[in-house]
């Protein structure tokens, strides 16, 4: 298949209502082929393993590239110099940041709309939005500043605002913005990365501010708090947000979506924590072994892999450091997966890397 | 059963608080009982310990002390002695190590703390070992006598089996009053070689103590550290730092820290009849104790331009895991130790992917080799039975890839000619390598030898010194003076 082939093949499998199992085999295989062949450090990946297209018959065999890879490859089936973007991991681990390259951003943008109206919009045509979050513009390999202003863009009202720049938090705007929310009747969306909303609860505890958003209102955050604001267990964030801004627990969604994929992965509200994730028809997610890369049995926990199809230029299977269990209607995600250091004298490899790091 | 672990003189054993810690392994469980005291009898066993040692083992002639151990090791190395059974039995359990393995590494290294082994011990950090028993003429003039520290605390890392004995019998032979802090992880030979002795001895038993506690957590830490006055500890840098920073500045710290092991292999022991012997070897050294070890070899730097490439010596030492795993089968691993082993194998794929690696076994097999062309620096892996083979130009060029890790290094198993052999040795040492093994004794350090550099038993003590002249000048208050 060529390029223009695997984007048209995968276009109209996006537009699909649904997949079966033997839809997404099939398609998934082809994606697979693709890669095979036209990645060359995933090839040599899979021969290492035993794997070519014509030995794997089935979606799950399809082997799975550590996300680390990314950081360390270019992983990329056309030359990148010649994306339309890159996006780039916020992780700075020893200053390497991990890259997806996007010949086209279509399938991309195709996978993140389809998704994001399903599971954010609930039918809803278009939402009033605040975005705790810069615009593309000024993040270009930011996944998340495109994920937004693309949001924005196609599902909010005209009158949706974006309150981060780089001057940082309009705290103003942004109060100004859900005054008159509250006051209008009409359901409103705050939208931001999870480590976002923690000034904003922040200064509203502060000043001992709540608002009450119409029915209908929703908040979506994402990616957790990495080190940018204090770290707040799933409760209390839930909790706290639910308190500031009136809006139910059920009703706030936790979007898990990686810069090493095309697709993100949704909740149904976090009145329960740790919720249950799942995505649409074009990814699939699995629960493995760590060591052996076996599936394992619903509730178990164990690692996390995603096949997203609609990630077609790079690898489609990657191996997350995330831990999970799956359980019914899709996954629950148990934090990072950390390893033990070594119980005995010997030096384990974390130890080492934060000595070296001093 | 539950087993009690620990020797705890002078207290009362119902009177303690005793928390159970659930083992299994190999389809059998036990379940260990292990000690906690309270501030209060945390003081007592520190003075009755303190107390007993000043009075007594400090008053014992060293050769009294070396008998009593000699006496308790050859119970210990009796294959029918109840003691030594219930080790077989309950190490594996304890610490996952198959039975094979726990056998044939209890003997091996009880064997090094006979009599003539610890005599040798004693000769090699004293001259005149005299100096322990009293003052004793100095090549120079004046008199020494050595002083092991009054109290000294031992806290112990690892489950490494029977790798407390090392310390505790080190601190014996200084005269020394000593507590040991067990690891959750083996808490059992200390407290049964402790109570060898004091069946053997008794008056040696009352001057050690064997107990535990949860490290920065437990009431009793506090006492236990501000009793003792000299401090062996073994652990990670993260566990020796903030143990250092609760310690008195008056109080000797002697750390041991994580290490890391490597081998090298040169080009003249690459033929096709020394390089299947030499896997096999290097094979062992993994094996054995999972690399849990601080002279447990992670990375094998091989050398180019022998019969036998780097490519195929780590296929040789592939196959020779391979079957070591079928004779020593590798414990379970917790979740975490998977995690580590699947990341280190993840980093490798990854490299392999650029062609710049090859990873050797499959994800479920219980070892892993990889192998790598260009030259890289030392780097520790994902450990139970995970091992790097570098390839490498010239052996020489080994001490460069390793010097950056000068703090952690201690241990290089070395094959080679006799006069590359030293050439390495000193290109090594001059980076901080302070123990040349040859494969297949990697894990097993011979007797007296000094751990990390340093002097087992000098480091321990404190010598008093009579100057020469202040015995001239008493020569002039002699009854019989002229």
């Amino acid at each position: 298949m060529t390029q223009a082939e695997i984007i048209a093949a995968l276009k109209a499998f996006i537009a699909l209502p649904d997949a079966s199992d033997a839809e997404f085999e099939a398609m998934a295989l082809q994606v697979f082929a693709y890669q095979f062949r036209n990645n060359e450090p995933y090839k040599r990946f899979c021969l290492q393993r035993g794997r070519t297209p014509l030995s794997v018959r089935r979606w799950r065999d399809i082997p799975a590239v550590p996300i680390t890879a990314f950081k360390d490859l270019t992983l990329s089936c056309s030359p990148p110099e010649a994306a339309e973007r890159v996006f780039m991991t916020s992780g700075t681990t020893q200053g390497i940041r991990g890259r997806s390259y996007h010949p086209t951003l279509d399938v991309w943008k195709r996978s993140m709309l389809v998704n994001f109206r399903a599971r954010f919009m609930q039918g809803g045509e278009r939402i009033r939005m605040g975005i705790l979050f810069p615009d593309e513009a000024e993040l270009p390999n930011s996944s998340l500043a495109t994920y937004l202003s693309l949001a924005k863009r196609e599902c909010g009202t005209a009158d949706s605002q974006a309150f981060i720049d780089a001057a940082g938090l309009d705290l103003d705007g942004l109060l100004s913005a859900l005054e008159q929310a509250e006051t209008s009747g009409e359901p409103y969306a705050l939208l931001g990365a999870s480590y976002s909303f923690v000034p904003v609860l922040d200064a509203l505890a502060e000043s001992g501010r709540s608002f009450v958003l119409p029915e209908g209102s929703r908040i979506l955050d994402t990616g957790g708090f990495k080190g940018q604001s204090r770290e707040l267990g799933p409760d209390e964030f839930y909790d706290g947000l639910s308190a500031a801004f009136g809006v139910p627990r059920a009703s706030c969604i936790n979007m898990y979506g990686m810069t090493e994929l095309s697709s993100q992965l949704y909740d149904d509200g976090n009145a329960v924590c740790p919720s249950v994730k799942s995505g649409p028809h074009w990814i699939r997610s699995r629960v493995v072994d760590p060591l052996t890369g076996a599936d394992l049995p619903e509730g178990q926990r164990g690692v996390i892999v995603h096949h997203d199809l609609a990630h077609f230029n790079c690898v489609a299977a990657i191996l997350t450091e995330d831990a999970g269990e799956i359980v019914p209607g899709g996954f629950r995600l148990l934090g990072r997966v950390d390893g033990e250091a070594s119980k005995g004298c010997s030096v384990a490899v974390a130890e080492f890397l934060a000595a070296a790091r001093g | 059963m539950v087993e009690h672990a620990g020797h705890l003189p002078g207290l009362n054993r119902e009177a303690l608080r005793w928390r159970e810690v659930s083992h299994s392994a190999w389809g059998e469980n036990a379940t260990i009982a292990l000690p906690e005291l309270d501030e209060a009898q945390a003081a007592t066993l520190c003075a009755h310990v303190r107390d007993n040692a000043r009075a007594r083992l400090k008053r014992m002639e060293t050769a009294r002390i070396v008998d009593a151990i000699d006496a308790a090791i050859a119970r210990l190395l009796d294959r029918e002695h109840p003691l030594r059974r219930k080790a077989e039995h309950l190490l594996p359990i304890v610490t996952g190590y198959d039975r094979e393995t726990v056998r044939l590494g209890l003997t091996g290294y009880l064997k090094t703390f006979r009599k003539p082994q610890l005599l040798r011990f004693l000769a090699e950090d004293f001259g005149n070992p005299g100096v322990l028993d009293g003052f004793q003429p100095t090549p120079k003039g004046g008199s020494l006598h050595a002083h092991g520290p009054e109290l000294l605390l031992h806290v112990w890392a690892g489950n490494v089996p029977a790798l407390s004995l090392w310390s505790l019998i080190c601190g014996l032979l200084v005269k020394a009053g000593s507590i040991g802090k067990l690891a959750s992880a083996e808490p059992l030979t200390a407290g049964w070689f402790a109570s060898l002795l004091a069946e053997i001895d008794p008056k040696i038993g009352e001057c050690l103590a064997i107990t535990w506690w949860k490290g920065g957590e437990a009431a009793a830490e506090p006492v236990f550290l501000r009793a003792a006055d000299t401090i062996m500890a073994y652990g990670g840098n993260e566990t020796l730092t903030s143990l250092r920073a609760k310690l008195p500045i008056t109080t000797r710290f002697l750390p041991h820290g994580h290490k890391i092991g490597f081998g090298v292999i040169a080009r003249e022991t690459l033929d096709s009849r020394k390089a299947p012997v030499l896997a096999r070897l290097a094979a062992h050294d993994v094996v054995r104790y999972e690399q849990q070890g601080c002279y447990s070899p992670q990375m094998l730097f091989v050398e180019r331009g022998g019969k036998v490439s780097p490519a195929e010596f780590a296929r040789y030492v592939a196959q020779e895991l391979a079957a070591l795993a079928a004779r020593h089968p590798r414990r379970a691993l917790s979740s975490g130790e998977a995690t580590s082993i699947a990341a280190w194998r993840g980093a490798q794929e990854t490299r392999a992917m650029d062609g710049a690696a090859e990873l050797l076994g499959e994800a479920s097999d219980n070892w892993s080799v990889v192998h790598v062309e260009a030259p890289e620096a030392l780097s520790p892996t994902g450990l139970n039975r995970t091992l790097k083979l570098v390839a490498v130009e010239s052996l020489d060029d080994v001490a460069a890839l390793v010097a950056p890790y000068r703090s952690f290094l201690q241990t290089a198993g070395i094959a080679a000619s006799p006069e590359r052999l030293f050439r390495l040795s000193e290109q090594l040492g001059a980076i901080g390598v302070s123990r040349i093994a040859p494969l297949g004794r990697m894990t097993a350090p011979e007797a007296g030898w000094h751990h990390d550099g340093r002097f087992s038993l000098l480091d321990l003590v404190t010598f008093t010194e009579i100057e020469q002249s202040a015995e001239a000048a008493a020569e002039g208050f002699a009854p019989y003076v002229d």
